[in-house]
């Protein structure tokens, strides 16, 4: 009798764990499947596939700030695609929101304000003459802030490289600063660990082919 | 036994996880075209798919029991609708319907400029007033670009569609300011006390605006301030004609900012002469302070003082006698204030509420005659702004304006002057009824302690979205605004002088294009008239007219122009006109072009703006008829360039009239006839051919990005 009740009991315990696992397997699984499909998509279409994905992933597990963080970077990258500047602009308005969702549960990440540091970057890009002053600064001063959180992170230097370079191009000043910036980017990226296994890899190429122009 | 019965449990379960249900379906609009790309899901499972092409979806999933299906696409309200996941397939229609997207939808255009740096449907930019050439960083002078505005050189303020320069009203955050124009000599152009860069939003009506703005019979000119700064710096003005500094100190949640001024023209007068006879060219002193303050979640409170003083004096001759002249000396001391607090009170209410309070204390003496006047406003307002539904958003408020003017001309014991106190509510609806058609309707409520009345002034706009960047409005509105303070004084019971508007506008904004057609037709009655010497409201006018508007920064690379034309068909009977005639300071054409060119190996900025305006009328008493003189055109090339050579260092360099152009604004002519029994006259003219203006901007910050490009 005795070992009658112990026995399901472990098993149902075992079951449970077993279970537990595959609920946090399922959602590394999905959401590697879905990183990867962002790093590698070539059309708009496809990136919305991904974001998606990681908005449906994101109201199911409302304590992970990775789903909607994904989803704000899958925005950003649509923009970068769009032609169009209304659209474009409604894509970063998109991205926005997501991100305030990553925040609210991880507002210490400086992954997640490296991005929107980017949305600052791409609002530029729309309409370089009446908001470059505004959004160019504000773009530097969040990179600034990412770098503070996380002093290794090799997204925000290689951002904020390519900011100081396009700033320095423009006034036909040294480049030195945004180079050691770079140079400090590139090392990062080598180095870079973390225990996350969905933490963030883009950014790579961006620096690398940045790293011609300092030569 | 007990052991069965839960690995009875367990297999069940295992059984229940492996059961499948298909969903399917096709996500369409209420139009029963498909929608692709929409997010369909079941809530709080990973389970969901993205729509087709043709708007259709497939998805199996393993949950069972009662669950939700969420389809989500931007512009369209979120669709939910519960399933039950004991059949193995279902099929669900999902129509999606539309949302009222403020950005997306339609916006009344009827009459309306908006400026902003944040909307982005918007046809001119804050950093457009400062960078125009010609318009000297003047937001009055770089409004004059736009259709609708009457150039009058020699006055320097806005003149809308017809309207004297005292029709055009400035509100600053909500609140009506007194007199938005520093002090000028006689025939000189006055220039707009507050800068460009202070606000982040502009919108120049020239007719058919919200119920909202009251006391204004042409035109409203609603500034928005700054929200708080991000950045600290400091901001040093080397001018031709002065020097400033200003000093921005940023924290998290609210900043601070200050700057001094002082301009004085009178070296740059030594150099080149003048038109005028000055004895002490205009001098100024100022000072403005500002300070914004996040509260809580939503909330913004602002602070903003101006002081100014101002002083010059100059020799005015006689018309008919040049060695007659009178000795006349200005000081002008002008306070301003102005706080307001925003807030959101619940998600579909929130709340704004203002003060402003404005002194002028102005000190004329014409030879040894005083004559000093003292001036102040108060203005109180709360107003709720309600996003009732998507479709429905509600404006109501109350605000008191209070209006204390005296004048004391020297010995005279008798003050002439009023207190006046104007009690009135607004309430304002605009009804989407998709995102293609919006009608705006609303009323104001007034109430004069003057003349102890009442009165109700009615005003309707609608717009109607004609294709995706095409849209039609239509405006009506009655205005009212009490009569000048220099009637006033002497007549208190003036009634205010009353205006309708009619507008027809035609709006098409395409990659950067922008094209406009307004027609409008506007009424004047109850205008002050003089009828044997005494002031009464006898006096009615109109004006009609047509302008035109084209703008493109899309066809020609780092090239931004855009091209105005206004006609202007107007009488009046007022004052005192012997019988309805063309005001002296209506032109029946007027023609604009400005031109921005961004050189970016040179790392400047090359401006230019044409204007034309056609002659305009003025009396000449030799004559029989009434205002039957035509001055000649008035034309006017100006350009300015602005140089960048480092990230805070800004070099500014403008010229007005390149050509040299000798514009006549009209004709002074003697009081008297002389022995011949003619009037003598005399032109008015600018005060100087050119006005050259030269400017060296240092930012120091510890962002290097930041300078003062957007101040110019």
């Amino acid at each position: 009798m005795k070992t009658m009740n112990i026995i399901p009991l472990f098993l149902l315990a075992l079951s449970l764990l077993a279970f537990g696992a595959t609920a946090n397997d399922r959602y590394n699984e999905s959401m590697q499947k879905n990183i990867q499909s962002v790093y590698t998509a070539k059309t708009i279409d496809e990136i919305q596939l991904a974001v998606n994905a990681f908005e449906r992933i994101g109201e199911a597990e409302k304590n992970k700030w990775e789903p909607f963080y994904y989803a704000s970077f899958g925005y950003v990258m649509m923009a970068t695609r769009e032609k169009e500047a209304q659209k474009k602009d409604a894509y970063l308005d998109l991205s926005l929101k997501a991100l305030e969702k990553a925040k609210a549960i991880n507002p210490a990440e400086s992954e997640i304000v490296t991005v929107e540091g980017f949305v600052h970057m791409m609002r530029v890009t729309v309409d370089p003459a009446s908001r470059g002053q505004q959004y160019s600064g504000l773009a530097m001063q969040t990179f600034g802030k990412a770098i503070a959180l996380n002093p290794e992170n090799p997204r925000a230097l290689s951002l904020m490289a390519q900011m100081q370079y396009g700033t320095a191009q423009f006034f036909g000043s040294s480049t030195a600063e945004a180079c050691g910036t770079l140079n400090k980017a590139l090392e990062k990226f080598e180095t870079f660990k973390s225990d996350n296994q969905l933490a963030p890899t883009w950014g790579k190429p961006m620096a690398e082919g940045m790293r011609a122009q300092c030569k | 036994m007990k052991g069965n019965i839960i690995s009875v449990l367990l297999l069940l379960l295992t059984e229940i996880l492996v059961a499948q249900t298909r969903i399917s379906g096709t996500v369409t609009d209420a139009k029963g075209e498909p929608i692709p790309g929409a997010n369909i899901l079941l809530l709080n499972t990973y389970d969901g798919t993205t729509s087709d092409a043709s708007g259709k979806f497939d998805f199996t999933t393993s949950e069972a029991g009662i669950q939700t299906l969420v389809v989500k696409f931007i512009g369209f309200k979120e669709f939910r609708q519960t399933l039950d996941l004991s059949a193995s397939k279902l099929e669900v229609g999902v129509t999606l319907k539309e949302e009222v997207n403020q950005l997306e939808a339609v916006t009344i255009t009827a009459g309306a400029f908006a400026a902003s740096d944040e909307s982005r449907r918007t046809i001119f930019k804050a950093l457009d007033i400062a960078t125009t050439a010609g318009a000297t960083a003047d937001i009055a002078g770089a409004l004059n670009t736009l259709p609708g505005t009457q150039k009058v050189g020699e006055s320097g303020r806005l003149f809308v569609r017809g309207g004297d320069g005292n029709e055009a009203r400035t509100f600053i955050d909500g609140m009506l300011v007194l007199d938005a124009y520093g002090p000028a000599a006689p025939n000189t152009p006055s220039r707009g006390r507050f800068l460009p860069f202070m606000f982040k939003g502009t919108s120049f009506s020239t007719g058919g605006y919200s119920a909202e703005y009251g006391q204004a019979l042409s035109s409203a000119l609603v500034l928005d301030s700054k929200d708080e700064e991000q950045f600290s710096r400091t901001d040093i003005g080397l001018l031709s004609v002065g020097a400033d500094v200003a000093h921005t100190q940023a924290w998290e949640k609210s900043s601070w900012a200050g700057k001094v001024g002082y301009t004085n023209i009178r070296p740059y007068f030594n150099l080149i002469s003048q038109e005028v006879d000055w004895v002490k060219p205009p001098e100024s002193l100022e000072a403005s302070s500002a300070y914004r303050q996040r509260v809580g979640k939503s909330g913004m409170f602002k602070v903003y003082g101006n002081y100014n003083h101002s002083n010059f004096s100059l020799y005015d001759h006689a018309v008919g006698d040049p060695s007659v002249k009178v000795l006349q000396d200005l000081r002008n001391n002008f306070g301003y204030l102005n706080g307001s607090y925003k807030t959101s009170l619940t998600p579909k209410w929130s709340l704004r509420t203002g003060l402003s309070y404005t002194a002028i204390d102005n000190d004329v003496s014409l030879n040894a005659l005083k004559i000093t006047e003292a001036d102040k406003g108060i203005h109180a307002k709360v107003a709720f702004d309600g996003s009732l539904s998507d479709k429905l958003e509600l404006r109501a408020g109350g605000e008191v304006i209070n209006h204390e003017y005296q004048a004391r001309v020297d010995t005279s014991t008798r003050a002439l002057g009023f207190n006046e106190l104007i009690a009135a509510a607004f309430l304002e609806a605009d009804v989407y009824t998709s995102n293609k058609f919006v009608t705006r309707a609303g009323g104001r409520v007034e109430y004069n302690s003057l003349i102890n009345q009442g009165s109700i002034d009615p005003r309707i706009s609608l717009a109607y979205k004609t294709s995706k960047n095409g849209q039609v409005s239509v405006a009506y509105g009655k205005f009212r605004q009490s009569a000048n303070q220099q009637w006033l004084r002497s007549a208190p019971d003036l009634l205010p002088e009353k205006a309708d508007h009619y507008i027809l506008n035609y709006q098409l904004i395409q990659h950067n294009r922008t094209f406009r057609i307004e027609g409008y037709y506007k009424t004047y009655s109850d205008l002050v008239k003089f009828d044997d010497s005494a002031f009464t409201n006898n006096g009615s006018g109109y004006a009609r007219g047509i302008e035109l508007f084209w703008r493109d920064n899309k066809t020609f690379r780092n090239v931004d122009y855009w091209v105005s034309y206004s006609f202007l068909d107007t009488e009046r009977n007022y004052l005192n006109t012997p019988y309805s005639v063309t005001p002296s300071f209506a032109s029946a054409h007027n023609f604009s072009v400005v031109y921005k060119q961004f050189f970016v190996k040179l790392k400047s900025q090359l401006g230019f703006t044409y204007s034309y305006t056609s002659g305009r009328p003025y009396n000449n008493p030799n004559e029989e008829i009434f205002n039957n003189g035509r001055t000649k055109s008035y034309q006017d090339l100006s350009g300015n360039i602005s140089y960048l050579p480092k990230p805070h260092l800004i070099i500014y360099f403008s010229c007005t009239n390149l050509l040299g152009r000798d514009n006549i604004f009209g004709y002074q002519f003697s009081k008297a006839p002389d022995d011949n029994g003619v009037f003598a006259s005399r032109p008015i003219r600018q005060a100087a051919p050119r006005f050259i203006f030269l400017g060296v901007f240092i930012t120091l910050s510890k962002n290097k990005s930041v300078n003062q490009l957007p101040s110019l």
